[in-house]
């Protein structure tokens, strides 16, 4: 357990973060770490959702989900296309940033994603 | 007499030894050559010559005066490069690991210098821990005088970066202010502040190779134009991409025939593009197609993928290409498109390389991030340097040409001298969907079926609208031309465009929206 002070407009906040041993560590290990410490919106906010966050696919650009071609537990290689994002007047072809396994869906054909929005999680 | 050149002899031996076998060993274990190595890999064989070697630092603090240092930690020169001469600087890894000292600096502004008065392209080779601290604010006023130099020279000569090593703090501003950085994977960092000092100030654990390794620069920042496997494979990129360019900015790039036939017709080139306008396509497909024996060499191949920026020949006379690139972000314009394509504009206007436009874009592309990012003067950027540009530009609408969109990628407005379209084209103020939203509201709401109507509309606006003609009819399009004939045309349309003059109202420089 570590303890910070950070200061965020003035106001301070004591934030503890803990280095949870076990999950998967290679993959980014400081882009976990440092989000708490400099993000104003959520000072206290704990490391958790960016240990996945390397394996999320996420939306480059506001569209709408036309369709999935993978499902869940389907291995892919780094740019096997996994779905088509209709956006700016195009198919755009969604591949994979790198090789995994489909670990979750969290869009469905249909669905309007806004920029970052996570789309799919590889592991 | 024999005895003094026999002292002579042995002074060069010194010199030419560097930092010593055993430093010279720990350079080659880690995968890297030495200066003059790398030097001699670059430039025609017997070509090099060396100047300045016996250059010596005058610091006496801090033990500096117990310090030897061979040829101060650079080696600089001239040579040929393909039977063209180039300057080179490159940094001494092996001599107290390449610092830049007073005098260390005083040998690359030299080679600066003397490039400029000739007009021949510098070739800067990064390899080096840094400022040298004992020399204090003598090493500082060395990186200042480079720095000056750069931007002296920037537009007058091609600079060529290339960082095989460490090339941190002060240092990286040099490459910075040059017109190409060329990284090499794995030996090559870049970055302002180290991971020791990130670590004690924000805490954050980074290695070298996560902060400002070549991937990062490449595919985030920005910083690298190009990068490569390994130190050989470099050295190849930096000559290719000299065989692009002239000497200075005042000759042209070499003409190089290559026994391609400017009037070569393209028969399979309609396939590449899909009949939906909303399928994705690669570019680089059409591009190796168009010019001279599918070859062109890619700058910055790996940021802002959305546009493509590359060097080919046309008719053996080099070009300089910006392409929108479907595949990737549907080929969208946004804020790292600009600045790429914008730079890569301004260089090639700046010494003498045609410009060649592929339109294929929806527009700039919205949202939240962008518009608080400064799309808007990052945008402009793209509208400035099209503008500014003077040597001939040549415009093909591919697909899609909506909006500023349309106006940004060299329209006729921008001074394109030339603009052809394909049949395909459809050169609009926006696209159909939109538009008959807007325009057709009223007709919509009011309608018993509303879908049906928006559809009849839609189609209307598509069939009048959504092609190349009515912008031909006003002549901003040139010519409406058949893909096959693109090559043909294009080539003919630069060999008329060789002696294009535009004289402008003086000024000391405009204010390019950086």
């Amino acid at each position: 357990m570590k303890k910070y002070k950070v200061t965020v407009n003035g106001q301070q906040y004591d934030v503890s973060v803990e280095e949870l041993g076990g999950v998967s560590a290679p993959l980014a290990p400081t882009a976990a770490a440092a989000p708490p410490l400099v993000s104003p919106a959520a000072p206290a906010a704990p490391a958790a959702p960016a240990v996945t966050g390397s394996g999320t696919i996420r939306a480059p650009m506001p569209g709408t989900v036309i369709s999935v071609r993978v499902s869940v537990g389907q291995a892919v290689k780094r740019g096997d296309v996994i779905l088509i994002l209709e956006a700016m007047k195009m198919e755009n072809e969604i591949c994979a940033t790198m090789d995994g396994v489909v670990s979750a869906l969290r869009v469905q054909a249909g669905a309007s994603v806004n920029t970052g929005d996570p789309m799919l999680d590889l592991a | 007499m024999e005895k003094k050149i026999k002292e002579l002899e042995a002074r060069r031996e010194r010199i030419t030894a560097g930092g010593g076998e055993k430093r010279i060993a720990a350079q080659h274990q880690k995968g890297k050559m030495t200066a003059r190595e790398r030097i001699l890999t670059l430039l025609d064989p017997g070509s090099f010559i060396e100047l300045d070697a016996f250059v010596e630092h005058r610091c006496d603090d801090l033990g500096m005066d117990r310090i030897q240092a061979p040829g101060e930690g650079v080696v600089i020169g001239y040579g040929m490069v393909n039977g063209r001469l180039v300057y080179v600087f490159a940094q001494d890894f092996t001599v107290i690991g390449g610092s830049l000292g007073e005098m260390h600096a005083a040998k690359i502004c030299k080679a600066m210098d003397m490039a400029v008065k000739v007009g021949a392209p510098i070739i800067g080779i990064n390899d080096s821990g840094g400022a040298r601290i004992q020399e204090g604010v003598d090493a500082l006023s060395g990186y200042g005088d480079i720095f000056y130099r750069n931007t002296q020279a920037s537009g007058v000569i091609p600079q060529i970066s290339v960082i095989m090593g460490p090339c941190a703090g002060g240092a990286v501003y040099s490459p910075a202010l040059t017109d190409f950085v060329f990284m090499t994977e794995k030996s090559a960092n870049m970055f302002i502040t180290g991971p020791q000092v990130i670590k004690a100030v924000t805490g954050e654990d980074v290695s070298a190779e996560t902060l400002g390794g070549a991937t990062v620069h490449m595919e985030q920042s920005g910083v690298a134009h190009c990068s490569f496997p390994n130190e050989n494979a470099t050295i190849e990129g930096i000559k290719k991409l000299l065989s692009f360019l002239p000497q200075n900015n005042i000759e042209d790039s070499p003409v190089i025939a290559n026994g391609d036939d400017p009037a070569r017709m393209l028969a399979d080139l309609a396939d590449v593009i899909p009949d939906s306008p909303n399928k994705p396509y690669d570019i680089r497909e059409v591009i190796s197609r168009i010019f001279d024996n599918g070859d062109y060499f890619e700058i910055q191949p790996l940021y802002a993928k959305n546009i493509v920026t590359c060097f080919a020949r046309l008719a053996g006379r080099s070009v300089g290409i910006v392409a929108n690139q479907p595949k990737e972000l549907a080929g969208v314009l946004d804020i790292n498109a600009s600045d790429k394509a914008s730079r890569f504009i301004r260089f090639c206007d700046a010494f003498n390389i045609p410009l060649v436009t592929l339109t294929d874009t929806a527009g700039y592309l919205p949202g939240v991030g962008q518009e608080h990012g400064g799309v808007i003067r990052h945008g402009a950027k793209l509208l400035y340097a099209y503008s500014e540009a003077s040597v001939p530009k040549l415009t093909v609408i591919i697909r899609k040409a909506y909006g500023g969109a349309y106006i940004a990628m060299c329209s006729k407005h921008l001074g394109a001298d030339q603009v052809f379209a394909w049949p395909s084209a459809e050169i609009a103020v926006m696209g159909p969907d939109g538009a008959a939203n807007i325009i057709f509201k009223k007709e919509i709401e009011e309608s018993a079926d509303p879908a049906a109507t928006r559809k009849e509309k839609i189609d209307e606006y598509k069939e009048k609208f959504a092609n190349p003609y009515k912008a031909a009819v006003r002549g901003y399009v040139d010519d409406v031309i058949a893909p096959a004939e693109t090559r043909r045309r294009l080539s003919s349309a630069l060999a008329m465009l060789l002696g294009k003059r535009e004289t402008r109202v003086p000024r000391k420089h405009g204010n390019f929206p950086v």
